[in-house]
């Protein structure tokens, strides 16, 4: 009974819930020895988001991302998504670690579609280490698919985590 | 199957059937159009459907707003329809809106205009709990009487349901818009409401079925059943308005 209430609840702080915005994420990372020296992230918005961040993006309507435009959505769109930690945890022998500000910040349009890319300045230990992909309001879908990894000198392996009532995934190297 | 495992399959499907609507809607040209016009509003009610399967759209209210009220399946599908119609009409006058006559921050301008409007959808909703709260209360002893009064307040849950935009109607919409595809935009937004009607209705349905099989049980307690459905109403309203101020 108890659990049903917890599920009630849930439910009803969920309801501008589902996604309406599609992420698809593009690690690229570097291993030296026995740890992961390079994180880069790549985010992929889907066509339709794109389009109406497209308006608001791309003020000069040249069809690319400058400078400017690149502080403006920096100081207005990313830094405030800090409260999400990025859509991202970084695991470490169990715990969620502090997510380091991401560095780096580029904006991009690429094939109609928004794209934000940016590095993780860290470095840790492939063993133990894993990342989640999420956002816990699930107004964003964040999808992580093998194909989107690049890595040298190991293998990732993407799995998939059901968490109550957003889902998420995770990408750990072997 | 579990909650989760279920959770995963809608974003699955919604991701295949959203990045195909897109592509579908880029690719229309002048010998195509017919049949990819119409596999549009097919796929957009599909969409419809499986998007409003998820967290939201005002299935827990209807589901809530049942559980409080005699009704039967018709009743569901009129409900669940009110709601998409309303849905279409509100996610098309915000999106024409903001673009045409704000013309610019699309975005901010959605989001500031979908938090007054959750604001009220959620004041509406406490409201009728409150008052299926006291039509219940009032009526423990006979409660045939105030059926019909009680299912005038059926419009006034659609409209605090259906009026607050959906973002993924909106944004189809907007997108059609773009790409200067105005009756598309307005189709899609109708099949997309029809499909998200369906769903709406089947959590009705569902909520009626276990009425109809728990008033049986409780005979003469069957208003404190109704007290229940009427405060999860209420609840319900009271954390949409309380998650209403932080809307990104």
């Amino acid at each position: 009974m108890k659990k049903v209430f917890v599920y009630l609840f849930l439910f009803i702080s969920f309801i501008q819930a589902h996604p309406h915005t599609f992420i698809d994420v593009y690690p690229t990372l570097h291993v030296e020895g026995s740890k992961i020296v390079k994180i880069h992230i790549k985010w992929k918005m889907d066509d339709m988001s794109s389009a109406m961040l497209i308006m608001e993006f791309d003020t000069n309507s040249d069809g690319k991302i400058d400078e400017k435009e690149n502080d403006y959505i920096y100081k207005n769109y990313f830094v405030s998504l800090s409260k999400y930690h990025f859509y991202m945890d970084i695991i470490v022998k169990n715990e969620i670690v502090t997510l380091p500000n991401p560095k780096n910040f580029k904006a991009s349009i690429e094939e109609n579609r928004v794209c934000y890319s940016f590095d993780i300045d860290k470095k840790y230990e492939v063993k133990g280490t894993k990342f989640d992909f999420y956002d816990k309001d699930f107004f964003v879908a964040m999808i992580l698919k093998k194909e989107f990894v690049k890595v040298n000198n190991k293998v990732a392996k993407i799995t998939g985590e059901d968490k109550d009532f957003y889902y998420m995934y995770r990408m750990e190297l072997r | 199957m579990t909650y989760e495992k279920f959770l995963r399959i809608l974003v699955e499907w919604q991701y295949e059937l959203n990045s195909y609507i897109s592509s579908t809607i880029r690719s229309l040209n002048d010998e195509n159009s017919l049949s990819v016009f119409l596999s549009i509003l097919f796929v957009s009610f599909v969409y419809g459907a499986v998007h409003a399967a998820g967290p939201g759209h005002g299935k827990a209210l209807v589901a809530f707003y049942f559980t409080s009220n005699k009704s039967d399946y018709k009743k569901a599908f009129q409900m669940g329809y009110m709601i998409s119609i309303i849905h279409a009409i509100s996610a098309l006058i915000f999106t024409f809106g903001i673009f045409f006559i704000l013309k610019t921050m699309f975005r901010q301008n959605f989001n500031n205009f979908s938090q007054i409007a959750m604001q009220i959808s959620a004041v509406m909703i406490m409201c009728v709990g409150l008052y299926l709260i006291y039509e219940a209360y009032k009526s423990r002893k006979d409660k045939d009487k105030i059926v019909k009064k009680v299912q005038k307040s059926m419009v006034v849950v659609a409209f605090s349901a259906g009026v607050v935009p959906c973002p993924g109607v909106m944004t189809i919409v907007l997108f059609c818009i773009v790409l200067q595809q105005f009756i598309l935009g307005v189709l899609a937004a109708v099949a997309m409401s029809i499909g998200m009607g369906l769903t709406i209705s089947l959590a009705g349905i569902l909520s009626i079925a276990i009425n109809k099989k728990t008033s049986g049980k409780l005979r003469e307690k069957r208003y404190i059943l109704e007290i229940v459905g009427a405060l999860l109403v209420f609840t319900l309203g009271l954390f949409l308005f309380l998650s209403s101020s932080d809307l990104r």
